[in-house]
């Protein structure tokens, strides 16, 4: 029955449609991006948090 | 080379402020919940007082914990990590203390407002309207604040931990409107713009994604910085963070279904509820990995230093809660885990563990730096480290069991066919010595927070506070780039604000697909040609419930499974709520359904169970209500509320407020005075019992009044 209902709604399949698409785009393309990232950029932004950037600063103890 | 060196100072006396404030709404937000859980086994507790009593205290305890304890903690790490991440100091002063100040009145507003009864009923959104708006405002000075200082950094690129900030400022934002649109009918009085499914769709689209973008987000945010700041090295894999944070917020916001179902809502909606929250194990263990890993070859560290215990702690506890909320969404394992304290001890498993342990770590790690000093004694942090943990076993476990035992005893048959436990009493009568424990564990728990509260205060004493620490950084050039030299990523980077609005085309793909379709024709929800709206006395009646807190142990909802229908009668229908403003559903059971109570028992019954409820049912947890026999039932609103239904949607006559709503308020009034009287109960018809109990022995009555005839548009 709740099928039915759905199913009235005029053009409701394409939310099926649109959906699966922007989700794999969404994916394939954040995978793409984060596995092209350059090594030594990726260590530099992990290395960011623990720089010391603190004139004489505690902020390491 | 840039050589134009900067020096700032980075605000400490805000970071500071907040971080007060978690530690002392922390321990109010405790106490409150230890209260709540006294009177589980002990419902004299509330001292027969309404405005302490469990169904009003509830919504405070779950208030105080999530908005004031983890807000002001989440404010405390953004604030501290944001300035050292960007290099630069808060935006602006003004707003740093704006959203500090304004933050405080919103929870001391919520403090006073919902112990007395001023509530809308929506789970973590109890708070009525104008307190609504004045989230909104201070959520906006902080926004401004945080996306100020993100243009004015120092540091070209924006690090992990600021993307999470982004995506919480921006989609609690979404989510707080979309879910707090309501008709006020009072100064702070309102109704839900939205009825029944539509509601309960939106109330929990807006429910999960709270738990996900305001004790999530912005709490990994804070993991990814001060976890490699107390390790003092790296995170594992930045990658492996930028994986995490895109599959997060994306997935988040498709799952809000998963705590509806076997209810009315549609089939489609369930399903896709559950599948998404499946997917969602797979970013939350990336994360929790990352974290874990960070600490490669560092775990000697953990042994002696309390800020990497409670951080190793706090994401495995992240780990552990978000296999288990994945788990819980799976239908079948949701259907015996649904309404019983499961839920209970699995939210707990995230407060305790996740939130506050992390929290306790920052708390423990912030101090000394921002009072140059060493923390006054490791040995107590460590002490409540062990206390902590004990506490949280002592609490989580024997819920564990309750929570199980409940759902087991409430599906179990005998082998005649009949229900084994036929009387809801029986089933939680059973669970007391459980809700016994879980309140030594909690007691545990709060008391390892006095000892940080101590050794933060003794740190205080012996340091000496910085209200501004000095930096220096190269002020951020604006380098030109020949085309084509910049990435994706590093386009990302440079415009925050292009990030941002890729981040909410994230999370609102999810939200629009699920909630669109409910909002596209009414017709969704098939009507029921016998359900009709509330009569004045039942709304006022309703009111009371809601005032009360009823659903915080009652739900409304009846699944559509054997055990439940043999116990409660026939299953709800997405139709029968279609004049619900706001929808009643409830997510826990302390007390047994109430969608059929309509004509179970006598309205002298309920005036009985009313005054004292273990007077008809001995045993019950249920505390008295007694007050709502005393007080006069408050009628002269009676046309605005009427009035602010009709505009959501009621149907109720042009001009029948005025004047005919009276009569049928004054003649419902009289018939249950008498039915009354026929128990041997005399009261005055102008008291609040009576409106309640015209209000539950309406519930369920238009299914049971004619066939379940549905007629759908």
């Amino acid at each position: 029955m709740e099928e039915k209902i759905i199913c009235s709604i005029n053009g409701v399949g394409i939310y099926g449609v649109i959906s699966i698409c922007i989700f794999f785009a969404f994916f394939t393309g954040m995978l793409i991006w984060a596995f092209t990232q350059k090594k030594n950029y990726l260590d530099k932004m992990g290395n960011l948090p623990i720089e010391q950037n603190d004139k004489n600063s505690n902020d390491n103890l | 080379m840039n050589t134009n060196i900067e020096t700032f100072k980075y605000d400490n006396r805000v970071v500071r402020a907040f971080a007060i404030a978690t530690v002392v709404w922390g321990i109010v937000g405790m106490l409150v919940g230890l209260l709540a859980a006294v009177q589980l086994f002990f419902p004299d507790a509330n001292l027969n007082f309404q405005f302490i009593t469990f169904g009003r205290i509830r919504p405070l305890h779950t208030n105080a914990v999530i908005f004031a304890f983890v807000g002001n903690g989440m404010f405390c790490g953004i604030y501290y990590s944001l300035q050292r991440l960007c290099k630069a100091r808060m935006f602006s002063d003004f707003l740093s203390w704006f959203n500090f100040w304004g933050w405080q009145l919103i929870i001391v507003s919520a403090a006073l407002t919902l112990p007395l009864g001023y509530t809308t009923s929506k789970e973590y959104a109890e708070l009525e309207w104008p307190i609504d708006i004045a989230v909104a405002v201070v959520w906006v000075a902080f926004s401004v604040n945080l996306f100020g200082t993100i243009i004015k950094r120092r540091e070209k690129h924006m690090y992990v931990a600021i993307w999470f900030y982004i995506a919480t400022a921006v989609t609690i934002a979404v989510l707080h409107i979309t879910n707090s649109m309501e008709m006020p009918w009072s100064w702070m009085k309102s109704y839900s713009m939205y009825a029944g499914v539509q509601d309960a769709l939106v109330q929990w689209w807006y429910g999960h994604n709270a738990v996900a973008f305001f004790l999530t987000t912005p709490y990994l945010g804070l993991m990814y910085y001060f976890l490699p700041k107390a390790a003092n090295r790296p995170v594992f894999s930045y990658r492996l963070s930028i994986i995490h944070f895109w599959a997060l917020v994306f997935l988040y916001i498709w799952a809000g279904p998963h705590h509806l179902l076997y209810t009315a809502l549609p089939d489609w909606a369930q399903s896709l509820g559950m599948v998404f929250s499946l997917m969602l194990i797979a970013p939350s263990w990336g994360g929790m990995l990352n974290g874990l890993l960070t600490l490669r070859g560092a775990w000697d560290k953990v042994r002696q230093d309390p800020v990497l215990k409670f951080m190793v702690a706090a994401v495995t506890a992240y780990g552990m809660a978000t296999l288990e909320g994945p788990l819980l969404s799976i239908k079948t394992v949701n259907s015996l885990s649904h309404y019983t304290d499961w839920t209970i001890a699995h939210v707990h498993s995230g407060a305790l563990g996740w939130n506050g342990f992390l929290t306790f770590s920052m708390l423990y790690f912030i101090f000394p730096r921002i009072y140059k000093t060493q923390l006054w004694s490791t040995k107590l942090a460590n002490y409540h480290f062990w206390l902590g943990l004990l506490g949280m076993i002592f609490y989580i476990v024997p819920i564990y069991i309750a929570g199980i035992t409940e759902g087991l005893m409430w599906k179990q048959f005998n082998k005649d066919g009949f229900l084994q436990y036929p009387n809801f009493l029986e089933t939680i009568v059973h669970v007391v010595p459980m809700f016994q424990l879980r309140a030594i564990g909690g007691t545990i728990y709060i008391i390892g927070v006095f000892m940080m509260a101590y050794n933060l205060y003794r740190t205080a004493k012996a340091g000496q506070f910085e209200p501004d620490t000095v930096a220096q950084a190269p002020a951020l050039e604006k380098t030109a780039v020949p085309h084509g030299k910049y990435s994706f990523h590093r386009l990302l980077e440079g415009a925050p604000m292009f990030f941002t609005a890729l981040a909410i085309v994230a999370i609102l793909v999810g939200g629009l697909v699920e909630i669109i379709p409910m909002f596209i024709i009414r017709a969704n929800v098939p009507t029921i040609a016998s359900v009709k709206p509330y009569t004045p006395l039942e709304v006022l009646g309703r009111d009371i419930y809601i005032r009360e807190g009823c659903l915080g142990c009652h739900s409304q909802m009846i699944r559509p499974f054997r055990s439940e229908t043999e116990r409660y009668g026939e299953y709800s229908k997405a139709g029968e709520f279609v004049y619900d403003h706001p929808f009643l559903w409830g997510s826990e059971r302390k007390g047994p359904d109430l969608a059929r109570e309509g004509g179970k028992y006598p309205d002298a019954w309920h005036y009985n169970h009313m005054d004292d409820p273990r007077s008809t049912s001995p045993g019950s947890i249920m505390p008295r209500y007694s007050w709502l026999l005393t007080q006069k039932l408050e009628t002269d609103s009676l046309p605005a509320r009427l009035n602010a239904l009709r505009k959501v949607g009621v149907p109720y006559p042009d001009g029948y407020e005025n004047g005919p709503a009276q009569k049928d308020l004054q003649a419902q009034e009289q018939k249950v005075v008498a039915n009354l009287k026929q128990g041997a109960v005399n009261t005055e018809p102008d008291r609040e019992i009576v409106a309640v109990i015209a209000y539950l022995q309406r519930l369920g009555a238009d299914i049971k009044a004619a066939p379940a005839t549905t007629a759908s548009k």
